[in-house]
């Protein structure tokens, strides 16, 4: 098990400074690419009923069953239409599968810390609820995601 | 011996195996024999096998510990076996340490299995162990009190059956050091050459301390050759360091036993006196292994992950199979031989699917077992009297359920010894016999499992319960409102507990609510019923399996669900107005045959946008649970399927889809997702 661990780690390193960023409505956020598994055009969505609305559902990931989460209602923006653009990010958050429906992927970028600025402590977004850290790049701004602080709410009492 | 050698894995896993099975069998006899107060021949001859097994893998793995507990405890029975009238005197005593022995055992193999093993020390109970042997000998060897804990095994000198034994005492040369070793390379020359042989002291190679007893009284070679004493007395002659070897006469019979170790045989006695009182009786063999010989069973056993593994295959193959079947490409195309081939397939998957089923299945025998020791140690603990009856013991579930609710009803056993059975004092006075009673007892009812746990006990007091509750902040709605069934269920809550005293068995801070969560995981859930005074039942229902299933495919606007088929009576259109009706508090009713049933709108439950409102365009589908009738109206039936049940993502915990009538989810053939239905939550609350 440790040595397992320890490759896991080594091949952290190298992914540890990338980023994949993506849009939600017209800002750019990002989140590590060690965490992402895999990208998929939107495809069908079972709805589960009674939970909140961010939930979509559940898709079938060839034969796992993995949660939807709307980023944007998560992040309580309007929903928009999905469209060709569309896509869910199926990401890894405590060995749990997870899918993100995001407006667009845009690249995956490398980051080093010194460009990592940390989030404003009281901004009236409440964006630093979630944010791990913000970046300044050629000209754009990306918000990096913390995924833990992302889903405290979903991952308490599991 | 704190890590395994990896090359040792596959070892290891048979050596936990078979010791387990081997404790389990243990218990087993200890608990029937205690009842009787007595140990059947052939039961001392299993324990003493058994023992004898575990001391043997245990020392091949390097397991001191174990294979010294083991040995000592297959000491005492080899006593019993000698003599089993020995075993009234010590009757209670050596129960008990059998059964702490057992423990020992146990607890020791569950932490070789984890990462850094250390050997816990048997050395109390093994002490107490010679003490009763030696208790048991003391009859015969009538100056000695107690033996030595290093006098070991060697106190009983063998005996061999028969004609043609010889006896032969061997002196080593004065000084050559390392004695015992030098007997034991003799013996080992010698071996080949006898039938039979035994040596005294037994075991010259484990104990250098019995070099003394060697130089004092020679080594002392009990023969029954092969063929003539000749070839031996020619080995013994040239072995290395042999000063002098004598043939000796066998031992006068009637001639008292000595302690070998302790008290070096007197020059003017005859050399060793094995007689006992009993050597006229048939003894047994000297070696004591002779293990019964096992009807030859066509067993094999093979490691969980690969059954599930390959259940998992299996459902993946039926789901690929309604793919192939259900293939958008053929709709609407007349295919006679596909579909006669198709048919051909589903029968073969269906056959395959019910074998790897049964692999699976375990009787809940083994389980119930179990149940008898807690209920012994915890009858000792708390000076209470109760008899575990078992029911059905013989019934079958699978394997994962089977490991799952073993630890549920440990628990709930134990709550009812503890708070459920009264003292003995308490029962005489109530009118009940003193003895208490705990049925527990097993049956089929389709595709579930109903298991009771019945105490005949005080029952569970209401008022104390709600108060319990207040007081904790459980209660949800105005005491009178609450059924005395919903104030039974208050317990399963977490956070309570209504015993005032936190006892050694129930109370370690696991409460009703941890059973219900374990039952719950494998899809199953928990009633409770009581009667004050009388006792209280818990009935645990699980589903028989948990993989794959026949259902029933219904769509509510663009969501597909899956029926059970098993909770299916049938499936209707609706086509007079005029059978439903609102009853007093605005609920829906259908009146079919004379009979009326609540509607239940899976599109209004669970709030998915249909077209489909009106009754009559829809289908409706009446199914029952265990408790109730009713009639669940969808947009249309879709067709039967088997499906493959996968539980819901672990990131839907919190949600409690369960108690909302979804068991779990399935794949389509089409790689859409569906939802079960579980027809027995799905309206819990009305």
């Amino acid at each position: 098990m440790a040595e397992v661990n320890q490759n896991e780690n080594k091949v952290m390193d190298d992914l540890s400074s990338q980023f994949l960023t993506f849009y939600i409505d017209d800002a750019i956020y990002g989140i590590p690419l060690a965490d992402v598994i895999e990208i998929i055009n939107i495809q069908n969505i079972t709805t589960i009923p009674n939970v909140p609305a961010y939930i979509k559902g559940i898709t079938n990931l060839r034969g796992k069953v993995v949660p939807v989460l709307d980023v944007h209602l998560k992040m309580n923006k309007m929903e928009t239409e999905y469209n060709d653009k569309t896509c869910i990010i199926v990401v890894d958050i405590h060995e749990m599968q997870i899918g993100l429906v995001v407006d667009s992927v845009s690249e995956v970028i490398t980051l080093t810390k010194e460009q990592m600025a940390a989030p404003p402590k009281n901004d009236e977004y409440g964006y630093s609820q979630f944010l791990d850290s913000i970046v300044e790049m050629n000209g754009k701004i990306i918000l990096n995601i913390d995924f833990d602080k992302f889903f405290k709410n979903d991952l308490s009492e599991i | 011996m704190s890590t395994i050698d990896p090359g040792m894995e596959s070892l290891m896993e048979a050596f936990i195996y078979e010791t387990t099975t081997l404790l389990e069998q243990l218990d087993e006899i200890m608990l029937e024999s205690e009842k009787e107060r007595n140990i059947s021949g052939d039961n001392i001859n299993e324990i003493f096998r058994i023992m004898h097994t575990i001391k043997g893998s245990a020392a091949m793995m390097g397991f001191t510990g174990i294979s010294n507990m083991a040995h000592s405890v297959e000491d005492v029975f080899y006593i019993i076996r000698e003599n089993p009238s020995y075993l009234d005197m010590v009757c209670d005593a050596v129960f008990d340490l059998v059964f702490q022995a057992s423990d020992f055992l146990k607890q020791e193999i569950e932490n070789v299995q984890g990462e850094d093993y250390q050997e816990n020390d048997p050395t109390p109970i093994i002490q107490r162990l010679e003490q009763q042997a030696a208790i048991m000998k003391g009859e015969e060897a009538a100056p000695k009190e107690q033996v030595d804990a290093s006098a070991d095994s060697i106190s009983d000198v063998p005996q061999i059956e028969g004609g043609n034994v010889h006896y032969i005492r061997v002196k080593f040369e004065d000084g050559c050091q390392m004695e015992n070793i030098r007997a034991f390379a003799l013996v080992n020359q010698v071996k080949d050459l006898c039938e039979e042989l035994k040596t005294v002291p037994e075991n010259p190679e484990k104990d250098a301390s019995l070099c003394e007893e060697i130089v004092q009284n020679g080594f002392l070679l009990i023969v029954k050759p092969h063929n003539s004493i000749d070839e031996i007395e020619k080995v013994v002659e040239t072995a290395l360091n042999v000063q002098s070897y004598e043939i000796e006469q066998p031992p006068a019979l009637e001639q008292p036993k000595s302690e070998a170790v302790e008290q070096p045989v007197m020059e003017e006695q005859p050399p060793v006196s094995i007689a006992k009182q009993e050597a006229e009786k048939p003894k047994s063999q000297p070696q004591p292994a002779a293990p019964k010989v096992n009807a030859k069973q066509s067993l094999i056993s093979v490691n969980q992950s690969k059954l599930d593994h390959l259940m998992d295959l299996v459902g993946e193959l039926v789901t690929a199979e309604s793919i192939v079947a259900s293939n958008p490409d053929l709709k609407g195309q007349r295919l006679d031989n596909f579909t006669k081939s198709i048919r051909e397939l589903r029968k073969l998957t269906d056959e395959l699917q019910d074998v790897v089923m049964s692999i699976r299945m375990v009787p809940l025998n083994g389980t119930f077992q179990k149940m008898n020791r807690i209920v012994r140690d915890m009858c000792k603990k708390l000076g209470k009297r109760v008899d575990l009856v078992t029911e059905g013991g013989e019934t079958e579930v699978d394997k994962t359920i089977n490991d799952a609710i073993a630890d549920p009803f440990m628990h709930m056993i134990r709550n009812s010894m503890d708070h459920g059975i009264e003292s003995v004092e308490e029962r005489i006075a109530s009118g009940k016999s003193e003895v208490g009673q705990i049925k527990l007892s097993a049956r089929n009812a389709g595709g579930e499992i109903l298991i009771d746990i019945a105490d005949d006990g005080q029952g569970l007091d209401t008022h104390k319960l709600l108060q319990k509750a207040r007081n904790n902040g459980l209660l949800v709605k105005a005491e009178s409102d609450y059924t005395d069934k919903e104030i039974f269920h208050l317990i399963m809550l977490p956070g309570f507990s209504t015993n005032e005293q936190v006892t050694e068995f129930s109370g370690r801070g696991v409460g009703m609510d941890v059973v219900r969560k374990n039952v719950e995981k494998v899809g199953g859930s928990i009633s409770i019923d009581s009667t004050k005074g009388k006792g209280t039942t818990f009935t645990i229902k699980i589903p028989l399996t948990l993989a794959i299933m026949d259902g029933m495919d219904i769509s509510v606007g663009d969501t597909t669900f899956t029926i059970p088929i098993t909770s299916i009576k049938q499936s209707f259109k609706i086509t007079d107005g005029s059978q439903v009706f609102f009853n007093t508090d605005g609920k829906e009713m259908i009146m079919l045959r004379g009979e009326c049933y609540p509607i239940v709108r899976l599109h209004e439950l669970f709030q998915i946008p249909t077209e489909i409102t009106d009754l009559q365009s829809g289908i409706m589908i009446q199914v029952e649970s265990s408790n109730n009738i009713f009639c669940i109206f969808a947009d249309e039936l879709i067709g039967e399927q088997q499906v493959v049940v996968k539980p819901f993502p672990p990131f839907f915990n919190k949600y409690g889809l369960k108690d909302s009538g979804l068991s779990g989810c399935t794949i389509l053939g089409d790689g859409n997702i569906s939802l079960i239905i579980d027809v027995r939550n799905l309206v819990s609350d009305r």
